[in-house]
Formats: structure tokens, sequence, C-alpha cells
């Protein structure tokens, strides 16, 4: 099965180790990762594949890991059931932004080196996206649970870079 | 401007702001300046004879005081001997600091004499490790290393030092330290989850309280007593819960799991409503899972909700300090009696009866007029000479169990256990570190003749400050849970399980200074343990007991509780032959 876990840690690096070893502890397939530096931490993101129990259980070690200040897990969904889409669009950004054109409301959730996590207004899916869906690089997700209090604050309007 | 220390200066005094007042380690090269520091500083250290003996002080230390052990090592070997103190303190939930030294700063990384990635090594076996990159960061990072170790879950963390470090000069900025002694709880159940739990309570005709060593950590064992009286709960405790319920309280089972009693494992077994407090479903109490108190309810309070729905699906979960959540529920049931509604169901008494009954068919017991020395004899007769307060250390393997079986824990703290690593070579210097925490108390090494041999290096470390230690070998000239596994599961192949060839352990601790003698009979058994815990001094005495005895119940691999085997397979005496031939 397959899931997208978003991560916020610290400015240590330490704690990517700790999700890295995780991962090759439990034996998830990893598919995608991403990367990217923020002023006091880095923005992570994986899909990976894993039964839907251990997913549980890497949420609840990472959520109380030190280090780690937020973490999110996301389950593949048909698109009718997803509120995100994970684009995966290598060094060509220009789906990503046929996509914004089409569905402006989006909010950007991660953009790194290629891969965007997008939430798309509820009222938008699946209409405006439908037809995207048919690409390989973007995956609709469901979000399932999130260390966070409040959700999403840092969002912006997504811009494809 | 104000004044300007050295690292290791800035070190030991955020050491003694935390209230540290001794540490554990061995000095080296990376961690001279350190030393140096410390040869005018008022801060007392135990100059150990292995870092792992540092690791497993500290972890005894935090044991019995609640506070954060520390232990030191240098850069390189020193720290790595640490290694298997730190993962059994992380199974097992301990708060330890521990100190290690490090190459200079600008020789990281280019493999320096010494050099070890400490950090890389210590990530699965610590809760959080820092590197230091600058002297001016100590305080705070010290601050933050101890204030991890208390918080949420407790466990050990690692501060890295780098020789550098040590030896430059800043003007350190102390935080203020009540922050780090407030260790945060997160708090995550509901009043709803509360009233849920209190409903599963009232309903529940076959309740069993399952309490592990969460409830020791967040000092919930009165909460964990007033919530099994005010409801007549059984209350059964895992290996590192032992002492959170008193044993002699009569709605005491012990312990349960691969070793518990009889009457305990099929409590848990015909349960319809089990109480997880501070304790994590492991293999060795579950058994085989899929029938772990396969027709309860389950209600799981736990501070770590990584540990929820990891092994055992439950029904309620509560995550939070365990102690602040079983407040709650009291209070909550109380409400709902004065409303007239009854905590204890009627057919509780019934439950209990029933235990009883169990307990009376199968009670935990060994032959008691046997002509060799039996090493629950010989615990039984140490629980029961010892002081109240006094606390057992205890190594891995038969010993272990037998102390789990047959002491009397009345009170917390007073158990010393490697429970979830199941580390040898634990119980002594855990003893030590204990001892160090509350001098005045009578600490008591049961240990095995295997595990001993692994740390009695230490013996000079207890002779050297005349650390009151006692210790008591259990010698049964063997790796004997190992042997007993051979002769059980593996049709007796006794492969490399026989420690015959071993030094007289008497003779050895008086070559310490340490008086040491030994017992070969069962008639001199108690006036030894009379003589042994008579005085103030460290002590050791190797009682040879029955080679053959084994440790029963025991719950074979891949079986449930229930299954458990409760008795050795007896040869039958000439005169029940006989009985059984008029039978025909």
């Amino acid at each position: 099965m397959q899931w997208l876990m978003a991560l916020e840690t610290n400015e240590d690096p330490i704690s990517t180790c700790r999700l890295m070893n995780i991962f090759r502890r439990k034996g998830v397939k990893i598919a995608t990762l991403a990367m990217a530096a923020r002023p006091l931490g880095y923005s992570i993101i994986a899909l990976v594949e894993t039964p839907e129990a251990d997913v549980e259980h890497i949420f609840n070690y990472l959520r109380r890991t030190e280090g780690v200040h937020h973490i999110t897990y996301y389950r593949h969904e048909p698109a009718g059931k997803a509120s995100f889409v994970f684009i995966d669009s290598e060094a060509d950004s220009s789906s990503v932004t046929r996509f914004l054109e089409t569905v402006p409301e989006s909010k950007l959730v991660f953009a790194s080196h290629g891969k965007y996590l997008l939430e798309i207004p509820a009222e938008k899916f699946p209409r405006s996206t439908s037809a995207a869906f048919g690409r390989p690089e973007f995956l609709p997700f469901a979000r399932v649970r999130t260390s966070r209090s409040v959700l999403h604050p840092e969002l912006a309007v997504a811009r494809a870079s | 401007m104000g004044k300007i220390f050295s690292g290791s200066e800035i070190l030991l005094e955020s050491l003694s702001r935390q209230k540290v007042e001794v540490f554990f380690g061995l000095p080296g090269g990376a961690v001279l300046p350190l030393y140096d520091a410390l040869y005018s500083a008022s801060i007392r250290h135990l100059l150990v004879r292995h870092e792992q003996a540092a690791a497993f002080a500290a972890d005894g230390y935090a044991r019995v005081t609640g506070k954060p052990g520390v232990c030191l090592g240098t850069s390189g070997p020193g720290a790595t001997n640490l290694i298997t103190g730190l993962t059994s303190a992380m199974m097992d939930s301990i708060p330890v600091v521990a100190l290690t030294g490090q190459v200079p700063a600008a020789m990281i990384g280019k493999d320096a004499f010494q050099e070890a990635d400490t950090i890389g090594i210590s990530l699965p076996c610590t809760k959080q490790s820092f590197l230091i990159r600058s002297a001016a960061d100590i305080p705070s990072v010290i601050q933050r290393a101890f204030k991890a170790a208390v918080s949420g879950r407790p466990g050990p963390v690692l501060v890295d030092l780098p020789k550098s470090v040590l030896m430059d000069r800043a003007e350190p900025v102390y935080p203020d330290v009540a922050e780090s002694e407030r260790p945060e709880r997160i708090r995550e159940w509901t009043d709803q989850d509360i009233e849920q739990a209190a409903e599963m309570i009232l309903e529940s005709r076959r309740a069993v309280l399952y309490v592990g060593g969460g409830a020791i950590s967040s000092n919930a064992w009165q909460e964990v007593r007033e919530l099994a009286e005010l409801a007549h709960i059984p209350v059964t405790t895992t290996l590192m819960g032992l002492g959170a319920f008193p044993s002699r309280h009569p709605l005491s089972l012990g312990m349960l799991g691969m070793h518990g009693s009889y009457a305990t494992n099929l409590a848990i077994s015909y349960c319809d409503l089990l109480i997880a407090v501070g304790a994590r479903f492991d293999d060795r109490v579950t058994a085989r899972l899929k029938d772990f108190a396969s027709n309860a309810k389950k209600i799981h309070f736990d501070v770590d909700p990584s540990e929820i729905n990891k092994n055992v699906h439950v029904d309620q979960a509560i995550v939070g300090d365990a102690g602040d959540a079983l407040r709650a529920l009291l209070d909550e049931l109380k409400q709902r009696i004065r409303q007239g509604k009854t905590a204890a169901h009627e057919g509780r008494q019934q439950w209990l009866q029933r235990i009883e009954s169990w307990r009376a068919e199968h009670p935990l017991t060994y032959d008691k007029y046997a002509n060799t020395v039996k090493p629950q004899y010989v615990i039984e007769t140490l629980s029961r000479h010892a002081d109240e307060d006094a606390v057992i250390s205890v190594d891995v393997g038969q010993h272990q169990m037998w102390a789990a079986q047959f002491c009397s824990f009345n009170r917390p703290r007073t158990w010393l256990s490697s429970s979830g690593l199941g580390s040898m070579g634990y119980g002594f210097p855990a003893a030590m570190g204990a001892q160090l925490g509350f001098p005045d108390r009578q600490v008591i090494a049961i240990v095995g003749d295997g595990g001993f041999q692994m740390t009695l290096n230490d013996l000079a470390t207890v002779a050297q400050y005349r650390v009151p230690v006692k210790i008591a070998i259990i010698n049964n000239r063997a790796l004997g849970m190992v042997r007993q596994w051979q002769e059980i599961f593996f049709e007796k192949r006794y492969c490399d399980t026989d420690l015959n060839f071993a030094p007289d352990f008497a003779k050895l601790a008086e070559s310490y200074g340490i008086r040491g003698a030994r017992v070969e009979h069962r008639t001199d058994v108690v006036d030894a343990v009379r003589d042994f815990l008579s005085d103030r001094e460290p002590r050791l005495i190797d009682f040879w007991v029955d080679p053959a005895e084994n440790v029963y119940p025991i719950v074979p691999p891949g079986a449930s509780l229930a299954e458990m085997v409760v008795e050795p397979p007896r040869v039958l005496v000439e005169e029940e032959i006989l009985d059984d031939l008029w039978a025909v």
C-alpha cells in the first residue's frame, strides 16, 4: 500500500537519520524521497510502500521522536476520495504549471526537486483534476493523521518554479 | 564581559546545576581536559573498570532515584563500550545521560586515533544525541539533554564532546535549571476517553490490571493501588513493573508471561477486561499473540503513542502520563459510585475466588525438602532477611526469573533488571549505581555465575570506594537458562553452556579485599545470609546451587499463556506406579 509521509524536523539532520533508520528496520520500500532545507530545519517527503499496521506505528514513533516538529501521513486513494495530489515532475515542471493554472486555488504543502504536494479545495476535486490523474506522475492522496494541532498554517498559494 | 571558562569547567558546572551528585566513568585521551577540571571540582566521579559498568551503574542509579544517571566514556572504544548499557536503558525507558569524548572537531571524519562515529552508532539506542560544536553551547545542550532524558517516555540521551570543545574557552550563559526539572508529558486523552474507560471497568466481571515499568517511571503506583482496591481488580506486573504493586497485597497476582504463575497466566487468558498501565505487550508477556487475553476488551494507558496498537489492538487508548490519567479515572469512578453504581461488579468476587483456586491448584513452589541447595530457596531466604526497603538488582537468566517469582516486592524502585534487552552482566554494576543513589539502603546484587563473569572486574571499584553492595552468586556452573532451553527444546544437546571452568569467586573477592564465602549445603544458607547482610561492607557469597534446577512455569515458544508447562515432568516413584497398577 502506498503512503506519503511528510515531516518537518529541527536543524539537526540526526532526525532524518532516525527516519531512514526506521524505514530500514521496518523494511519500508521507498519509492520517492525529497528533502528541502528550511531556515530552522528540514522538510522531508517520502512516498513509501508498507502495510497499514506499520505506517501507524511509524507515524506514532516519529511524532514522539526528539527533533521531529511535525509529521503527517497520507494514504493513496482513488481521486474521488482524495484531497491532496503528489506530483513527481522530475525536471519538467510544465505539467505542474498547467495543473496550477487549472486549479489556482491549490495550496502548496511541499516543493523540492520536482516533487510537489498540493492540497486541492474539495469543490475542485476531482472535477478540475480528473484529467491530470490519468498521468503517472500525479498521485491522489487523502490525509490520514497529522501531529499538527492547527492544520497547515504554513500553506501558501502554490507556484511552480 | 563576564568570566571565561574552559569547556570542561562549563560542563562540570552544567552538571552541578542539573543536581548531578555522582557520575560513573573512565578517562582517556579525548576527555583528559575534563578529568583535569574534575581534579579540583566538587562533583563525585566513580572510576569504573569498564565503561559498560558505567552505563549500567548510571541506569541503576536512575531506576532507584528517578533522576537521570550520568556515565562517561572517552572517544572511540570508551564510547562504544557504553552502547550495551544505553541500549538496555532505551529498551527499559530509563533516563541516562551519556557523555562521550570525541576527537578534536577539526579531526572528525578523518579516522583519527580513537575516533568513532558515536552519534551514528548510538542513533538507535538513544532518544536524542548531540554533538557539541562550541564550548558556549554546552550549558544549553546539557539542559536539553537532561530534559529529553526525563520527558515523555524517559530514555538515554548522548552528548558527544570533541576534545577541542572541552579545551575551548567561553563565557557561559546557564539556562534556568527549573526548566529542565519539569518533564514534558503529552496528554492526548479527553474526558470522553476516561468516561469510556470507567464504563468498561464497571461493566466487566473479570478485570485484570496489567502494570508495567511506566507506572513506576510516572510515579503512578499509588493510583494503581487505589484503582485496584476501589474496583477490586487483581493486579499482575511485568518484570519491569515489579514493585509497582505490593507483592503481599491480597490482590497481587505477581508476574505474568513466559515464567508467570499458573493463576496469573490463566487470569490473563480468561479475563474480560485488561487494563494495561505503562506496559508494552512484549513477546515475553503475551506469548502467542493471537491468544493473549483474546476474550478481553483492552484499555491501554501509555505516555508513548507509538506503543498503542503496536503489538495488540486495544479498545480504549489513553495516551499521557499514567498518574494524571489514572487520577482522572479514579475521580470518574468515585463519582459514579456516589451516584449509586458499584465499581466492584458482583461477579468480581467470584472472579477473585476463581483466581484463588487456580493459585491453590498450582502455587509457585519448589522442592523445599531437597538435600541440594535449591536456588529458589536461596533467593527466598535473601528476600526474607533483607531490609524492607532493600534494592534487589539481578542479572539475566534463571536466577532473574526465580528472583522475580520468589522475592517480595513491596515498594517501587527497589527492583533493577535489564528486562527488555536482557543484558547479562547488568546486575552487579547496576547495584553499584543504586548504592551510590542511596548510600544508606541495603543493595543486593543477585547474579548468575555466567553474567557475573562479564562485569566482575568492577569488584575493584566497589573495593576501592567501599561501596557496600552485597553480591549473591547463584552458581549453577552453567549458562542456566540456555541450558534449560537446550534440555527442554533441543533434546538435551548441551552445547557450550557448561561453565565449570570458572574462578573460585570467594577467593577472587578476597583478592580484591572483599569478604567472600561459598555455601554448598542447604543447612548453611540461613546463617550465611544473616551474616552476609549484617554489615555495611561489600560482601560476596557464592551459593553452589542445584545445577539441574529449571524455571517453571514456562510457556514454550509458539504456545499461548494458557498452554504453559507448570512443572517438570516427574519420574514416577514406586508408590505411584503401584497406584497406577491397582487402578488398572
